[in-house]
């Protein structure tokens, strides 16, 4: 191994984990929303995706600070993602998962193709924090924006633990995720809980979208689809309803796709993570810490 | 309560009131009738020719559809407010046009094709998207009057899609997109003269559409070797990237002097800003074609900065600036593209009046055979900025300028005409 390779290998790993925190968040939100109402919600990606669009609006508007616009971005994909809980969950028979499902598949084409329309899918430039702050350790730079965009996500992890574990209404989310009849009969609002849930998934998504953004520098419609493809890769590797796993898994395809893109090239960098997908989707199909089981 | 209806009513008052206003209804109803004949009258006078528009119109490139829409709208209300186009018979018509949707999809965009082919439209300006353009042009007759293919028989005019050579697939298409070789050949023979010490060069291309990897593979790499510089390496990235630190990484630590990136706006803007961040400086940037637009400049302004790329469309003299004013009220802009079909609608003007359609609905199919052999009958017509060549294969030679990004417009570099 060369001395450049090993700085490229190094480099690459340190960038693809850092990057990975934002995949992690989207794995959370994903797995959060599954975790309580047992439904996957893939119009995700595009709730968040819209609530970055509110915060850019936000910044372009009122020209507001990049911690401003963040902010906005996250609160903007959190009321997004209650419309999405509204439209294509709150109603839908609980009997027919698919009906859900396809509902939801529907909001992300609808979402996606509403933002490409009010933003007639040009880029815009959207803000960084420490965009042109580094650190230099020998040949490896690290990036102070992903430095950035990797606390903000660390801290948003952390929030959401204290949400879940240090909060009645943590508590009430994970007696709604573990036992859902025996919550109702203990008086607590199902549906008030799910409604909560996919608000904070929207806030979370909408910090994963913004850091995105943020880390590339430039917006556009065409980030959807690639939040929502790795947010599900993540939640299969991490396991589904696994916190934890979203994390680890999140890291997991944050580092490899950029060690894939290394050694093997764009061409084939995606191959090779559709093909981790589907050794955990053959070999270990609840993921690194996901269970099936439930008591119900 | 009790509730009677007006008929009901049998007093002498209730039946004269009902007079008068069966009265006002009859006078009501005859002077609706005159007003709708009147305005009916000049309608039915009026012949309309119709052309049809479509490309992408809605998706992450819908932008480019978008602003061909306009362009064409624009040109045809010019057309219109200077009496229309005339008919064989002597009497004139009005254009009007319909713009639609392929998504920058092929299935779709054939689909779209197919679907105009039974409208009344003589011709089909479009598609966007290279990608859509090849298996589209393979579903039209490749050899016109051969009974043995049952291909469509519509003319295509291109405005947007750019890959090379794609005309020659079939005799009804035409096209108006630049020759990016003849374009990318002339900057690297200026670059040659204004920038001697430069010698290397490093490509980074978007490896997933098809435009790009033709802009760089077959015409920026090819171009630059013609011209002496020594390729020292080769990025890729995907349309969907959003970390290209990897490529940018290997591109700073081959320091070469052009760097040439073949991308849409919004990787170009990714690596650009990449490339700022890494502290990549080369002499020369390079961008592709497409990245001339506004797009580029909302997305990275200050990280475009300098990038010089050929264009085919600047507002340099009184009518390209003109038309862009007119493509701009219609709420589009004006790039190398949109262009593109201002100067095809324009151009079918000139066809329609010179060849003499009949404009019916029995004659549709005569008189699309007549555009399209006035169109293959052109050997040089007047574009935005000077005369344009037709050749025999539907293609077309533009004149083209280099322009460099600068603050929020795109400057001119060099005119390469003089």
């Amino acid at each position: 191994m060369d001395y450049f390779f090993a700085i490229d290998l190094a480099q690459s790993i340190i960038d693809g984990l850092l990057f990975g925190t934002t995949y992690a968040l989207i794995g959370i939100g994903f797995t959060l929303i599954f975790g309580v109402m047992k439904k996957l919600n893939l119009a995700y990606g595009a709730a968040a995706l819209a609530g970055t669009y509110v915060g850019l609006a936000g910044s372009l508007s009122f020209s507001l600070p990049p911690l401003a616009v963040f902010a906005l971005s996250a609160f903007g994909s959190s009321v997004v993602g209650y419309f999405v809980y509204v439209g294509c969950f709150r109603f839908t028979p609980d009997n027919y998962p698919m009906a859900s499902l396809l509902a939801s598949v529907g909001m992300l084409l609808f979402i996606d193709e509403l933002i490409i329309h009010i933003s007639n899918g040009m880029p815009y430039p959207y803000p960084s924090a420490l965009r042109n702050a580094e650190i230099t350790l020998g040949d490896i730079w690290i990036r102070g924006d992903l430095i950035f965009v990797f606390l903000i996500c660390v801290l948003a992890m952390g929030f959401l633990y204290w949400l879940l574990y240090r909060t009645p209404l943590g508590l009430a989310t994970r007696a709604v995720s573990q036992q859902p009849r025996a919550a109702k009969l203990c008086g607590i609002a199902t549906e008030k809980v799910n409604a909560l849930t996919f608000l904070i998934a929207g806030f979370l998504g909408g910090i994963a979208g913004a850091m995105t953004a943020a880390a590339v520098g430039v917006l556009s419609p065409i980030i959807a689809m690639g939040l929502t493809v790795k947010g599900l890769i993540v939640v299969v590797i991490g396991g589904l309803g696994s916190i934890p796993g979203a994390i680890i898994g999140g890291l997991l395809v944050g580092a490899a796709e950029n060690v894939f893109l290394l050694l093997r090239g764009v061409s084939e960098r995606d191959i090779y993570v559709m093909l981790l997908l589907f050794l955990f989707l053959t070999l270990r199909p609840d993921g690194l810490f996901g269970t099936t089981k439930s008591r119900d | 309560m009790v509730r009677m209806r007006k008929n009901i009513c049998t007093l002498p008052a209730c039946r004269i009131w009902r007079e008068v206003e069966e009265t006002m209804k009859l006078k009501n109803f005859a002077a609706a009738s005159m007003v709708t004949m009147m305005a009916a009258m000049p309608a039915l006078a009026e012949t309309t020719i119709k052309i049809a528009g479509f490309g992408a119109a809605s998706g992450v490139v819908g932008v480019f559809g978008k602003n061909s829409e306009a362009a064409i709208a624009a040109a045809v209300e010019q057309i219109n407010s200077e009496g229309g186009v005339t008919l064989a018979n002597g009497g004139s018509a009005l254009l009007e046009y319909e713009y639609y949707d392929d998504r920058c999809n092929a299935e779709e965009g054939i689909s779209v094709i197919r679907r105009i082919a039974t409208t009344n439209a003589l011709i089909a300006v479009g598609p966007t998207c290279s990608n859509v353009a090849e298996p589209l042009f393979g579903v039209m007759q490749a050899k016109v009057d051969d009974a043995s293919d049952t291909g469509l028989q519509m003319p295509i005019f291109t405005d947007v899609a750019i890959k090379g050579g794609l005309a020659g697939i079939s005799e009804w298409v035409f096209r108006n997109t630049p020759s990016e070789m003849t374009m990318y050949d002339a900057l690297f023979d200026w670059l040659r003269e204004t920038n001697g010490d430069a010698k290397t060069i490093y490509g980074g291309v978007e490896e997933d559409f098809a435009h790009s990897r033709y802009g760089w593979r077959t015409v920026m790499k090819a171009m630059s070797e013609k011209h002496g510089y020594e390729l020292v390496g080769e990025a890729e990235w995907l349309l969907n990237d959003t970390n290209f630190s990897n490529q940018v990484r290997a591109m700073r630590r081959a320091n070469a002097d052009v760097v040439a990136i073949s991308a849409h706006p919004f990787t170009t803007c990714g690596v650009l800003r990449e490339m700022a961040r890494q502290k990549v400086k080369p002499k020369v940037l390079i961008g592709l074609t497409s990245s001339s637009s506004l797009e580029t400049l909302q997305g990275c302004a200050n990280e475009a900065s300098g990038i010089i790329i050929p264009t085919s469309f600047a507002p340099v003299n009184d009518s390209a600036r003109a038309a862009a004013k007119a493509v701009d009220a219609k709420g589009g802009s004006l790039d190398l593209h949109s262009a593109s079909a201002w100067e095809i609608t324009l151009l079918l003007r000139d066809v329609i009046n010179s060849v003499g359609i009949e404009g019916k609905a029995e004659t549709l199919e005569a008189d699309r055979r007549k555009i399209r052999d006035g169109l293959a009958a052109l050997t040089e017509v007047e574009g935005l900025l000077g005369t344009n060549q037709r050749l025999p294969d539907g293609e077309a030679v533009k004149p083209f300028v280099f322009v460099h990004a600068m603050g929020d417009s795109w400057v001119l570099s060099h005119d390469p005409n003089g």
